[in-house]
């Protein structure tokens, strides 16, 4: 039943940064390859808060570039992408805005259902007969919903036509069922907009047009130790919260406790021991390890950053308590 | 500070600046450190059956510090919590256990160190242990009854297997170091180092 | 996740149907349609919660159920829709080429009702609204000649990601012809969010570090203006204020410094009997000493830095990022968009992947000296030694960003010298008389 977004993953390049619009890329991520990145974007249902953030997610560079190393993902510049705005043709153009109408008034009409519930919901306690007749006129209602959605979805989604066309169906035989039903239907002007989050579609999806990926992200000195972890199953995150590199969790965050606050250095990367101390006697007071590694080799001593990774080397450091 | 005794003229040397002059006077400056971290092992710790290993001529670990230290501590110094666990669920105490030689590896603030300092401190570790191996396994107590006999046969088999699968933690030394710079008053404080990812302990 | 869709949506009106949806062969469209359920239903639109974590995964279902919920949570919390309803819908409309000229107010809109006319649009202003309504253009927003308000683009991007703003694609961009008797914007083509980070970061010197320290702020109500240092190329020679041009300035101490002592010196020699000599003799000199306040003063060898004899450093002679970029007004400070009040915080951004050392003292310094004096004052402050020395003198805050995680830092110049100890023996280190810190009121 899970599902799994159409491979490679196109990961945003906005000014920089590695960004994540869909909600079914994040969620994959997240679930099959124990990517987390941060959510920094705020939640329309719960705007004013800091505490839970909404999309778009944004990854690591290190992030980035182990799912492009794995060919899970590749990345696009988004603001090039953009440019496609000015060259859509004139039918998907209307046939997208058709489209958000059609959710638009679904919307709409969901809505004006729910309040319908919430209505005779009260009014149940007060009068039973009254809320039965109500249901009865509610599940009429859904099941015209759902036969649009029915219709809706077992139309063939392979081009995008097919599916828009499918969508559009629904939306007329929605529009009859209301009819039939009586309730009221919501008058034009009363349809919701809406501001989706991705721009695929209107614009062609970026992996199966051109193919113009963005070259791999640069990474900092930190990925082979990254990477290592990451490969040994580690979840990791920024680690600004304990003064570190990365934090690494033994499994998703949502749910588990981190087990380490990861440093990384050079093979021959002088350190002063005191940052050792540092390390040990911080982590020993959050509960975690303090982890030091890093790969044995030197960028100029190898032909990629992957064969830095096979040669990374780890210490796990606590306070001794004595 | 300790070495420094000819600019102190009127104080009376102290008893381990003593020790570390007449016992540092093959000239290595980082022997002052071992001695140090070893008398306060001894002293402060209550370490027993303390050894110097000089692993200067090994050709592996040229960057390492010229020696390590090990003795038995009068109590565990660590235990991995699945092991841990494993003695909770069975019943044994760490008092029941025999008790085990710890590896030090000496360091003085200020020292540079690296990554690879690190490695070469724990490769020749592992030398050394595998060739003074089981050392300990004569010194089973005598008193305990033949039930706890049996749990700690079974545990000891356990943590044979669990040195092969490194489920209970991996090769490990304390890190100590001494403090030198800002008047050096003699404080030295000891890390617990695995190699690898090994999961923190949880108390 | 379609598990997630199913759980939720049962129990509610369309149930029935719902279930038979497909949802492994989703697209955006659907996803859509599924998550409008959760639209009302407080139940299941609720914040992901997340309950006591587990120190590590093990294999029982149990520990599974738990993080697939926590994580169909997530997914339903993210997946809810930004719709817009047409009652208090507010539309406006990307322009890529920044102000002057927006189009003609439509006709029906009154110009005249909006204040602020010929204020000066900043020119990274890039999204306009035509006919603003709504408490937000209270403080975000600059008015133009004909009432349309233009929104700089970290602006735009906050109001549209909190679901507040539709803004639209200029046909100029995406095409189409103006049917009859249609407005404009029925035709255009609303901006994702997607489109909308793409457009707007990175645009007028809007880094994504700034943005979401921007938006964090905003979140949780304060009001937010750019600093004259947002520009990162702007300098000195920009501004008409040339005097404080010379680069780091050396701290300025106070007590006896090299002047301190060679005063003494030369009181001494008028008056070699006084007790302030220090030349030849014990530090604290002869003759007779009646309180201790005398001597302590005596020993105060050494120098101390003195942040209220700084002179205040013009903001653009500082080099980003440590650099005020933010002015942060309180909720409860009244705003007025045409005469900005002095800000309650000012804000400088840091990229924890661009700037990886802790700054130096002269960064920080010279950051320092860019903040007006702000003593601590107040009958709480007169009273309390350590909340004067917790507030500081001048006072700037640090948010670090390390890939989307901020910390906020308060970093505020100390004056130890100027909390007389020996004043206060006896006295605990409570009440104090505190007229020489009135006097510094600016």
């Amino acid at each position: 039943m899970e599902s799994t977004p159409t491979l490679p993953i196109p990961i945003s390049y906005v000014s920089g940064r590695y960004l994540l619009f869909s909600i079914d890329a994040v969620t994959y991520l997240r679930r099959e390859h124990n990517i987390c990145g941060v959510l920094i974007g705020t939640l329309p249902q719960i705007p004013q808060q800091n505490v839970f953030l909404g999309l778009p997610l944004e990854l690591m560079p290190e992030e980035a570039r182990v799912l492009v190393d794995k060919g899970v993902a590749c990345i696009v510049d988004e603001a090039k992408a953009h440019d496609g705005m000015r060259s859509l043709l004139e039918e998907d153009r209307r046939q997208y805005l058709r489209d958000l109408e059609s959710q638009g008034q679904l919307a709409t009409r969901i809505l004006a259902d729910r309040k319908d519930q919430l209505r005779e919901q009260s009014l149940k306690e007060i009068d039973e007969k009254k809320a039965k007749g109500l249901a009865a006129k509610a599940a009429k209602a859904a099941q015209a919903a759902a036969d649009a959605q029915i219709a809706a979805s077992s139309a063939p989604a392979s081009t995008e036509k097919d599916e828009s066309s499918s969508i559009f169906a629904a939306e007329d035989e929605m529009s009859s069922l209301s009819r039939t039903t009586g309730t009221s239907t919501p008058a034009p002007q009363q349809t919701m907009g809406i501001t989706p989050t991705t721009s695929y579609p209107p614009l062609p999806h970026p992996v199966s047009s051109s193919g113009q990926y963005l070259p791999k992200p640069k990474v900092p000195l930190s990925y082979p130790l990254f990477a290592h972890l990451h490969s040994r199953g580690y979840f990791l995150s920024p680690g600004l919260r304990f003064g570190c590199q990365y934090v690494a969790y033994p499994g998703d965050p949502l749910r588990f406790h981190s087990h380490f606050v990861v440093v990384s250095a050079e093979w021959d990367q002088e350190m002063d021991l005191m940052d050792i101390v540092n390390g040990g006697r911080l982590g020993t007071g959050v509960k975690k390890g303090f982890l030091l590694g890093g790969p044995q080799k030197r960028r100029d001593e190898v032909e990629s950053e992957a064969d830095r990774i096979e040669t990374v080397r780890t210490f796990s450091i606590e306070w001794a308590g004595m | 500070m300790t070495t420094q005794q000819t600019q102190l003229p009127s104080l009376e040397p102290s008893a381990l600046t003593k020790l570390i002059e007449s016992a540092s006077a093959s000239g290595n400056p980082l022997a002052a450190t071992t001695i140090q971290i070893l008398h306060n092992l001894q002293h402060q710790h209550l370490w027993t059956s303390l050894e110097i290993h000089d692993i200067s001529t090994d050709s592996i670990a040229s960057d390492a510090p010229p020696t390590l230290i090990s003795g038995i501590p009068p109590h565990r110094i660590y235990t991995h919590p699945d092991e841990q666990l494993y003695m909770l669920e069975k019943g044994i105490a760490e008092d029941d256990l025999r008790p085990e030689r710890l590896f030090v590896i000496p360091t003085a603030q200020g020292q540079t160190w690296s990554l690879r300092r690190m490695a070469a401190a724990f490769d020749s570790l592992a030398a050394i242990e595998e060739s003074s191996v089981s050392e300990e396994a004569m010194s089973t107590s005598e008193s305990v009854d033949s039930e706890k006999a049996k749990k700690l046969d079974e545990y000891y088999e356990k943590k044979e297997m669990a040195k092969e699968t490194k489920e209970w933690g991996t090769r490990r030394a304390l890190l100590a170091m001494t403090n030198r710079g800002m008047g050096g008053e003699g404080t030295v404080v000891y890390y617990v180092v695995q190699e690898g990812e090994v999961k923190p302990r949880q108390n | 996740m379609a598990d997630a869709d199913e759980d939720a949506v049962r129990g509610t009106t369309v149930e029935a149907t719902q279930i038979e949806v497909d949802l492994s062969d989703e697209t955006q469209d659907f996803r859509l349609l599924n998550h409008l359920n959760f639209l009302t239903d407080t139940s299941s639109s609720s914040l992901p919660r997340r309950g006591e974590k587990d120190f590590e995964p093990n294999p029982t279902e149990f520990q599974a159920d738990v993080l697939s919920a926590s994580r169909q949570a997530m997914h339903n919390a993210l997946a809810h829709p930004r719709l817009h309803n047409p009652k208090n819908q507010v539309i406006a409309i990307y322009a890529p080429e920044g102000p002057p000229p927006p189009p003609p107010v439509p006709p029906g809109q009154d110009p005249g009702k909006t204040s602020g006319r010929g204020a000066s649009v900043s020119p990274d202003a890039c999204v306009y609204v035509p006919s603003p309504k709504g408490q937000y253009f209270k403080n975000m927003g600059q008015a133009d000649r004909k009432g349309v308000i233009w929104l700089l683009p970290e602006e735009a991007l906050y109001l549209l990601e909190r679901g507040s703003l539709d803004i639209r694609w200029p046909t100029s961009i995406t095409g189409g012809t103006v049917e009859e008797g249609s407005e404009e914007e029925e035709l255009s083509i609303p901006m994702s969010l997607q489109a909308a980070y793409a457009c707007f970061i990175g645009r007028g010197g809007l880094t994504l570090e700034r943005f979401t320290v921007f938006s964090s702020l905003k979140r949780i109500g304060y009001a937010i203006s750019r600093a004259p240092g947002w520009d990162d190329s702007s300098s000195v020679e920009d501004s008409a204020d040339e005097d404080s041009r010379n680069a780091y300035t050396q701290p300025v101490t106070r007590g006896a410094g090299l002047a301190g002592i060679l005063g003494s010196i030369f009181n001494w020699i008028n008056d070699p009997k006084s007790t302030s000599s220090t030349a030849a003799g014990p530090v604290i000199g002869y003759g007779i000493h009646r309180n201790y306040s005398d001597i302590y003063k005596k020993l105060a060898q050494i120098p101390w830095h003195d942040p209220t004899t700084l002179p205040t450093r013009n903001p653009l002679s500082t080099k980003p990022p440590y650099r005020v970029i933010l002015h942060v007004f309180k909720p409860s400070t009244f705003i007025k968009k045409s005469a900005l009040p002095p800000p309650d915080f000012r804000i400088a951004v840091i990229n924890t992947r661009e700037a990886t050392t802790i700054p130096t003292l002269p960064e920080l310094s010279a950051l320092l000296e860019s903040t007006p004096l702000d003593p601590p004052k107040g009958e709480k402050m007169d009273r309390q030694m350590y909340l004067r020395l917790r507030h500081g003198y001048r006072n700037v805050i640090l948010a670090v960003v390390d890939q989307g995680v901020t910390s906020f830092l308060r970093v505020a110049d100390v004056a130890f010298g100027r909390e007389r100890l020996y004043e206060s023996v006896g006295g605990s280190l409570g009440p104090k008389k505190a007229g020489n810190f009135r006097k510094k009121k600016r």
